[in-house]
């Protein structure tokens, strides 16, 4: 992928591709959650340098794909869970990497308990001036 | 003397004169030589008799890009397997390794999770010529 910055030509091009009417779509943690969530987040090591050459900059960027529902009942948000996790897969863009989903999890944000899974993403990114 | 370190970030591969750094994950030129040894009456004797240089190269794939080099190579091996490609390596600004070596079958397919990648070993036709400037 060649483009001018990862917050719009990456972050915001996987949030435009993954948006769904079944959950909100962030490019960012938001300030406020609102379930159902999608969250796309920085992953750990995030930009990796793994193509030679230094002519332009080239980097693998790894990213988390947080889906989140509300916790109200342990099946029901387990179902809703995967389901909003099996349309995301569906509509990841080409040039995506798609990892594991992790253990979902129960997450407190503020007065509501989360049920949350992570998605591993990954891209190729070269930087145009 | 200064300590110099040079990475990987410091290549770059031009094949048949186009630059396929983008492409490119890791890059080596590497010689097995070839050397006789004698037993002779006064101990082991050793005789340098021939070399043989690859250029191995870690790709990733880029099957239906506009420019692909997968799809070159393919073209260069079938087409013409019997003829060696041009290629230039510069491991760091100064340091030029031209020669040639022979086209290869891109491996085509990959595991579901990951990028699809490609290890090509290239028989290089003679031994390359470093340039130093």
């Amino acid at each position: 992928m060649t483009a001018t910055s990862i917050s719009a030509d990456v972050r915001g091009a996987l949030a435009t591709a993954l948006a769904t009417p079944l959950a909100s779509v962030y490019t960012s943690v938001p300030e406020t959650v609102i379930p159902p969530a999608v969250v796309i987040v920085p992953d750990s090591p995030y930009l990796e340098s793994n193509i030679i050459g230094k002519d332009q900059v080239r980097v693998k960027i790894n990213m988390t794909v947080s889906a989140a529902v509300a916790y109200n009942n342990n099946a029901g948000a387990l179902d809703q869970l995967e389901v909003l996790i099996i349309t995301l897969i569906g509509l990841m863009p080409v040039g995506y990497i798609v990892g594991d989903v992790s253990r979902p999890t129960i997450i407190s944000v503020g007065a509501s308990n989360l049920l949350s899974a992570d998605l591993s993403v990954s891209t190729y990114y070269t930087q145009v001036a | 003397m200064a300590t110099t370190i040079i990475t990987g970030r410091d290549i770059t591969i031009s094949l048949a004169s186009t630059n396929y750094a983008a492409q490119t994950l890791s890059i080596t030129l590497v010689n097995a030589p070839v050397i006789t040894t004698y037993q002779a009456l006064t101990g082991k004797q050793y005789k340098h008799i021939d070399d043989q240089w690859t250029l191995n190269m870690n790709l990733l794939a880029d099957w239906g890009a506009t420019s692909s080099l997968f799809e070159a190579m393919w073209t260069a091996f079938t087409s013409a397997p019997n003829t060696a490609l041009s290629f230039t390596m510069v491991t760091a600004t100064g340091a030029s390794f031209a020669g040639t070596a022979f086209p290869v079958a891109p491996t085509a397919g990959g595991t579901a999770p990951d990028a699809q990648t490609d290890t090509w070993a290239m028989l290089c036709a003679s031994t390359p010529v470093l340039t130093i400037t």
